[in-house]
């Protein structure tokens, strides 16, 4: 498939929204501007792609890691991202995790359902022999 | 927090930049997500930086020559050049 041009841009209303955010209020930019920065936006990231790559391949990896690209901001001058790009790592890589968990979870869900109701009868008398056997660390563990 | 945001980038146009290159096999999902991110922060870098050039012309919209001043100015932008 072959790539249009605009694929390898960056969306305008994205683009203009972060500069219109880092700057103060009341302040415009010119389309030219605009343009401008989209566009240096682009290189960014081939060259950051590139750079990285490098750590990749000193590596012997064949897959560019999250790693590889901190790496290819120090190498840049840009060290002052790295922080905030490792903070920005670690809520993603939460999300993730949630968004997993939130998927097994699910299945799970579906499951259990049906062991719960059995389970609910038997609590009862559960109740009044726990107080006698609090002394005893032997438990059955009754599943 | 500026820095824990989640990006306001696609992640499948960043992607798209990446695979542009002939020399990258394969590139994580993380990986994609931190270029976007930092794409972000140097967005927001030169924006600020090109400001202070409009500021000084007493203007209050960025144009292109601020941009390119920037540009000049700071070594960190050298590989735009």
């Amino acid at each position: 498939m072959a790539e249009r041009p605009e694929d390898l841009n960056l969306p305008n209303a994205v683009i203009t929204r972060i500069i219109k955010e880092a700057l103060p209020d009341g302040v415009n930019i010119s389309k030219e501007a605009r343009s401008a920065i989209s566009r240096a936006a682009s290189v960014f990231v081939l060259y950051a792609t590139s750079c990285a790559n490098n750590f990749a391949m000193k590596g012997k990896r064949k897959t560019l890691n999250a790693g590889d690209v901190l790496s290819a901001m120090e190498e840049m001058e840009f060290q002052r991202f790295v922080a905030p790009l490792k903070e920005s790592l670690e809520v993603y890589r939460r999300e993730q995790k949630g968004k997993k968990e939130a998927r097994k979870d699910k299945d799970k869900k579906a499951d259990s359902e049906e062991q719960d109701k059995s389970r609910e009868e038997d609590n009862d008398d559960d109740d009044e022999r726990m107080e006698e056997e609090e002394q005893n660390e032997e438990e059955e563990v009754d599943n | 927090p500026g820095g824990a945001r989640l990006a306001r980038l696609p992640l499948a146009r960043v992607k798209a930049l990446v695979k542009a290159d002939p020399d990258v096999t394969l590139a994580s999902q993380e990986a994609v997500f931190v270029l976007a991110r930092a794409t972000e922060l140097f967005v927001e870098t030169i924006a600020k930086d090109a400001y202070m050039y409009a500021q000084q012309g007493k203007r209050k919209t960025l144009q292109r020559k601020d941009l390119d001043n920037a540009i000049e100015a700071i070594d960190e932008f050298a590989f735009l050049e």
